[in-house]
C-alpha cells in the first residue's frame, strides 16, 4: 500500500466531505437540525418506555437503551457517510469517474468522505447524552467514567464502522440509486441485532448467534461499561467477558471486517468497471 | 413522404389537454419508477427486508420492558405505515430536488402538464415498493410476533386508510412544492422530517400518551389520525387507547384531504412562480 | 397550426427592453455580501414566424438566460417578452403547449430507461397519443442515426448519442417555437451536419414554425440562420442577416498576417499605423496570427514595413472576406476566444453553480 497516496486521498476527501456537509445551510438551521434529529430519535424510545413503565426511569434497562441508542447514532452516520459518497459522486456531482482515473486510493477517499458525518454524528451523540443526563436522570458521573476504555473502544469502534461502511460503499457501486439512504437502511436493520436498545437475550434463541457475530454488539457494551459500568453489569448477556476480552473480540472482528472490506471492494470494483457502472446515472 | 412516415410534418391529431393530459402525465411519470424497480431489484433487500428488521427492533424493546402484547401490534402496524411516509418524503418531495439537479425539473415545468400530475405519478410509481414493504411488515410481523387482530368494520378501515393516504399525499405535494425553492437543504430537511414525525404521529405508541394539545397539533399530519383510527379498528383494545373516536378522526381526515389537496394546488403554483422569479428552477447549488 | 391557437402578432418571439438581474450571495469568506449580476440588459428583439434566428455570443453573454426567460423558466426583472403572442411572465401556461427546448450537454431523462422509453415519457407530458408518439420517435431516431440504439439504456449512451436523443425530444412534440441552446455540443462533424439538415427540413415543412438557436460557433450561425443577434455582456450589439452584418465590414479591407514571432512588438503599436482600424493578435501552435481591419488596402504596405523594421519574419499573408467572427471582433474589440480566455483567468463574477449564460 502506498502510504502517501493513501494519506493524500484521505486528507483531501476529508476536506471535501467537510465542504459538502458544512455549507448546506445557515448555522442557525444547522443547529436546529443537529438538536432535533437526534433528540427525536431518542424521544421515540423514551416515550415508548415511559408509556409502559409509567415514567419509571430508575430501572437499569432505561440507561441501557438510552446509551445504546445514543452511541448507535454513529452507526448510521458512518455507514451513510462512507457509502453515500458513491451515490453522491456518481449521480449528483458526476465526479466518480474522475476520482477513479486520478492517482488516489479509492477506499481511502471514501473513508475520508465519511469523516464529516462522523463529526456531525459526534455532535448528535453528545447532545443526546447531555439531554438524557440533564432532563431524564440518565446516570453519568464524569469522575467515574473509564476514560481509557472509552477512548480505546470509541477509536476501535469507529474503525470497525468505517470498515463496514467500506463494504457497503463497495456494494453501492453495483446497485442503482434508489430513493432511500442505504447506510440508514442497514443501520436500521442492525439495530435489531446489536443489543443497542435491548439485551440480546430478548431475541429468539435462533437469532442470538447473529447478534453475537456483530462487532457492534461488543462495541456498544464497551461504551456502556466505560460510561456507566455498574449499570451495564446488570445484564448477563456479556457479563462473563472482561473489558479486555471484549476489546480483544472487537479488535478481532474489526480486523476481520477490514480484510472482508478489501475483498469486497476488489470484487465490486472489478465488476463495476467491467459492466461500465462507474459513470452511470440511475436515479428514477 | 406521407404524414404518417414524415416525423417533421405537422401533427394531424390534436394533443391531449385537461384531465386527459393529467392522467397521461401521471402514467408517464410513474413508468420510470415501475420499470426502474423491475430492472434493478436491489431495493427488495434494502427497502423491504432491512426495514422489517428495523421495525422488529422496536418490537423487542417492548418485549424487553414487558409491554402488553397489543403494543407489539402497534409497532407492526406503525412500522408498516412508515413505508408511506418514506414514500412521500423521499420518492416524492426529495425526488423533486434530484430532478432539479438532473435537469428534468426544467423540462417538466416547461411542458404543458401539471406539477401535481408529475408528483402523483412519482408517488404511484413508487407504490409497488411501498405496498410491498407495508404488506411484508404486516404479514411477517404478524406471523413472527403472533399479533392478534379483531377487525370490527372493514369498510370503515378501508375508508380511513384511503382518506389518510389521500390527505398524506396532498401533504406530500405541499412539501414537494417547498422543495422547488430548496437546494441542498432539501436532503437534510427530509432526514429531519423522519424521526420527529415518527415521534409525534405515534407510529410506535398511541398518541393518547401525549397531552391533548400535542396530539391535536400532531393530527395535522394525516398519518397520526389515520394510524390512531386504524389501531382502534383492528386491535381489541384499540378503542381504549384511541385519541378521538373513529368517526371524528375520519371526518377530520376528509377535511385534511380537501385542505391539503387544495393547498397543494395553490402552493405548487405559487412556489413555481416564486422559483421562476428568483431563478431557482434551474440553479445547480450542490 | 394547431386548432384553437391564436397568433396575436406576426412575431413568434418579441422582447421589449428585457432585463434580468441575478442577486448572488457571496462565498463564506464574503459572508452576507450580496452582489448583483446583470445577465441581460435592454434586449429588444423580434423574431418573425418561420425564421431561424441565431443568438451568437461568448460564454456568459446571456444567451441561455434569454432562452430561459422565453421558455418560461425564468422571469425577467424588467421589460417584457412574448412568445407566440403570449406574455412569458403572465401567461406561461398558454406558451408551454407551443414550445420545446433542447440544451447542449443536457442529461435529462432516466438512465435505467431506454432511449425509446425516455422519449415516450416526455411525449406524454405534451399529450401526444402514444401510437403517434412512437411513430414519430422511431422515425426521428432514424433521421439522426440512432435507430440501432432504440432499446439501449440512456445511461449507456455516449455524450454525442445522448445529445441526439435530446434533439429528438425537442422535435417530436411538434412545437410552434423550438429553442435550441447549443444543440451541437458534443456532436461530431457528421452528426452536427445531420442536425443542421434536420433543422432546415423541419422549418421548410411548415412556414409557421420558428426556431431560436444559440451558439458560439460562428460558422454554424452563418450557415443556418436567417438572422443573427450578436450578444455580449447581456446586450444585443447587432441584429441582422449574416450577409448584411458581413457586408457592413466590407468597406474595410481584412488581412491576416502569420508571423513566427513578433520580437517584442505590440499589437497596439501596429494599430497606431496610419490606415489601420483594428489589429488583434492570436497566438497558436508556435506562430502568431495578426488580424487587421484596414481603411484601405494601401495601408497594408505601412504595416508590412513596420513588421520588417522589427525584424519580424512574415510567414503568410491572407486577404479575408469578412466573417461573423470579424463582425464580432469589430463590435466587441476582441475575438470570442480572447473574451473566453480572459473570463477564465479573471476572478469569477459569481459562485459556480449559478447559471448565467
Amino acid at each position: 500500500m502506498n502510504t502517501s497516496e493513501y494519506l493524500r486521498s484521505f486528507k483531501t476527501a476529508t476536506w471535501l466531505g467537510w465542504q459538502i456537509e458544512s455549507n448546506w445551510t445557515r448555522p442557525f438551521l444547522f443547529a436546529i437540525y443537529s438538536i432535533i434529529k437526534p433528540l427525536a430519535g431518542a424521544a421515540i424510545l423514551v416515550v415508548m418506555y415511559s408509556v409502559i413503565t409509567q415514567g419509571n426511569f430508575n430501572t437499569p434497562i432505561f440507561p441501557y437503551l438510552y446509551y445504546g441508542n445514543a452511541f448507535y447514532q454513529y452507526v448510521g452516520a458512518i455507514l451513510t457517510g462512507v457509502s453515500w459518497a458513491v451515490i453522491d459522486d456518481r449521480e449528483h456531482y458526476k465526479t466518480l469517474k474522475y476520482m477513479y482515473i486520478a492517482p488516489i486510493n479509492i477506499p481511502a477517499y471514501w473513508l475520508g468522505r465519511g469523516v464529516a458525518r462522523f463529526l456531525t454524528g459526534s455532535i448528535s451523540v453528545t447532545i443526546t447524552i447531555a439531554f438524557g443526563v440533564l432532563f431524564l436522570h440518565v446516570p453519568l458521573d464524569l469522575a467515574r467514567v473509564n476514560w481509557p476504555l472509552f477512548v480505546a473502544a470509541l477509536a476501535i469502534g469507529i474503525s470497525m464502522l468505517a470498515m463496514m461502511g467500506l463494504i457497503l460503499a463497495s456494494i453501492t457501486l453495483l446497485i442503482a440509486h434508489h430513493f432511500f439512504l442505504i447506510g440508514e437502511a442497514v443501520a436500521g436493520a442492525l439495530f435489531l441485532l446489536s443489543g443497542a436498545i435491548f439485551p440480546l437475550d430478548v431475541l429468539p434463541a435462533w437469532l442470538r448467534p447473529v447478534g453475537f457475530a456483530m462487532p457492534i454488539t461488543y462495541w456498544l457494551e464497551l461504551m456502556r461499561r466505560s460510561m456507566i459500568g455498574n449499570v451495564a453489569q446488570a445484564f448477563p448477556t456479556l457479563a462473563g467477558y472482561s473489558n479486555l476480552q471484549l476489546l480483544g473480540i472487537l479488535v478481532g472482528l474489526t480486523i476481520l471486517f477490514a480484510v472482508a472490506s478489501t475483498f469486497v471492494f476488489r470484487f465490486c470494483d472489478y465488476h463495476a468497471r467491467e459492466q461500465s457502472l462507474i459513470d452511470r446515472v440511475t436515479n428514477y | 413522404m406521407t404524414n404518417q412516415m414524415n416525423p417533421l410534418a405537422v401533427m394531424s391529431t390534436d394533443k391531449a389537454a385537461g384531465w386527459k393530459l393529467f392522467w397521461k402525465t401521471v402514467l408517464a411519470r410513474a413508468y420510470p419508477r415501475v420499470v426502474g424497480q423491475q430492472r434493478e431489484k436491489s431495493w427488495i433487500f434494502f427497502d423491504i427486508f432491512l426495514p422489517m428488521l428495523a421495525v422488529s427492533a422496536y418490537v423487542f424493546v417492548y418485549r424487553a420492558i414487558h409491554a402488553p402484547e397489543e403494543y407489539i401490534g402497534f409497532v407492526v402496524v406503525g412500522g408498516a405505515m412508515t413505508a408511506f411516509w418514506m414514500n412521500i418524503m423521499w420518492s416524492m418531495s426529495m425526488q423533486l430536488y434530484w430532478e432539479k439537479e438532473q435537469g428534468n425539473l426544467a423540462l417538466y415545468i416547461m411542458a404543458p402538464n401539471s406539477m401535481m400530475a408529475i408528483l402523483l405519478g412519482m408517488a404511484l410509481g413508487g407504490m409497488l415498493a411501498t405496498f410491498l414493504r407495508a404488506i411484508a411488515i404486516i404479514l411477517l410481523g404478524s406471523l413472527l410476533f403472533h399479533v392478534q387482530y379483531a377487525i370490527g368494520n372493514f369498510l370503515q378501515l378501508v375508508g380511513v386508510f384511503f382518506a389518510a393516504m389521500t390527505a398524506l399525499y396532498g401533504l406530500g405535494m405541499i412539501t414537494a412544492s417547498l422543495f422547488l425553492l430548496f437546494s441542498r437543504e432539501a436532503d437534510h430537511l427530509v432526514q429531519l422530517a423522519q424521526e420527529p414525525v415518527y415521534l409525534v404521529s405515534g407510529f410506535y405508541f398511541p398518541i393518547r400518551s401525549f397531552n391533548f394539545w400535542i396530539a391535536a397539533a400532531a393530527s395535522l399530519i394525516p398519518l397520526t389520525l389515520g394510524l390512531d383510527a386504524m389501531r382502534q379498528l383492528v386491535f381489541p383494545s384499540g378503542a381504549l387507547l384511541g385519541f378521538l373516536n373513529v368517526n371524528t378522526e375520519l371526518v377530520i381526515l376528509l377535511i385534511l384531504c380537501v385542505v391539503f389537496l387544495f393547498g397543494a394546488h395553490s402552493l405548487l403554483g405559487y412556489m413555481e412562480r416564486l422559483a421562476i422569479r428568483e431563478g431557482r428552477l434551474t440553479e445547480s447549488r450542490r | 397550426m394547431p386548432k384553437g391557437q391564436v397568433i396575436l402578432s406576426n412575431s413568434a418571439v418579441e422582447t421589449e427592453s428585457l432585463g434580468r438581474i441575478y442577486k448572488i450571495q457571496g462565498t463564506t469568506r464574503e459572508k452576507n455580501v450580496r452582489k448583483e449580476l446583470m445577465a441581460l440588459q435592454d434586449v429588444d428583439l423580434q423574431v418573425k414566424q418561420g425564421e431561424l434566428f441565431g443568438l451568437l455570443g461568448p460564454n456568459g453573454a446571456g444567451k441561455t438566460t434569454l432562452i430561459k426567460i422565453l421558455t418560461t423558466l425564468l422571469a425577467p426583472t424588467s421589460g417584457r417578452a412574448r412568445v407566440s403572442g403570449f406574455d412569458v411572465a403572465r401567461e406561461p401556461g398558454k406558451i408551454r403547449p407551443l414550445i420545446n427546448m433542447v440544451s447542449g450537454g443536457e442529461s435529462s431523462g432516466y438512465g435505467l430507461l431506454t432511449v425509446r422509453e425516455n422519449l415516450w415519457m416526455f411525449s406524454q407530458f405534451y399529450g401526444l397519443p402514444s401510437r403517434q408518439a412512437y411513430e414519430r420517435i422511431d422515425a426521428l431516431l432514424k433521421m439522426v442515426g440512432l435507430e440501432d440504439r432504440i432499446h439501449t439504456k440512456s445511461s449507456d449512451l455516449s455524450t454525442g448519442l445522448r445529445q441526439k436523443m435530446n434533439i429528438v425530444r425537442g422535435f417530436m412534440t411538434d412545437p410552434q417555437v423550438l429553442f435550441l441552446d447549443e444543440p451541437t455540443l458534443g456532436l461530431d462533424v457528421g452528426a452536427s451536419r445531420d442536425v443542421r439538415r434536420l433543422i432546415r427540413n423541419w422549418l421548410d415543412q411548415d412556414k409557421t414554425r420558428t426556431l431560436l438557436l444559440t451558439t458560439h460557433y460562428m460558422a454554424e450561425a452563418d450557415e443556418l440562420c436567417d438572422r443573427v443577434a450578436i450578444i455580449n455582456h447581456g446586450r444585443v450589439l447587432a441584429c441582422d442577416a449574416p450577409s448584411a452584418l458581413k457586408q457592413s465590414l466590407q468597406r474595410e479591407a481584412l488581412f491576416e498576417i502569420t508571423v513566427a514571432s513578433l520580437n517584442g512588438l505590440n499589437a497596439s503599436v501596429l494599430e497606431r499605423q496610419p490606415g489601420v482600424r483594428k489589429a488583434t493578435r492570436t497566438d497558436a501552435k508556435g506562430v502568431t496570427a495578426l488580424n487587421f481591419s484596414l481603411q484601405e488596402e494601401a495601408a497594408l504596405a505601412g504595416v508590412i514595413n513596420r513588421l520588417t523594421e522589427a525584424n519580424v519574419r512574415i510567414m503568410r499573408l491572407d486577404k479575408h472576406e469578412p466573417t461573423l467572427e470579424d463582425v464580432f471582433v469589430n463590435l466587441v474589440g476582441r475575438s470570442m476566444d480572447e473574451i473566453e480566455k480572459e473570463e477564465t483567468n479573471d476572478e469569477p463574477d459569481e459562485p459556480a453553480g449559478r447559471d448565467v449564460d
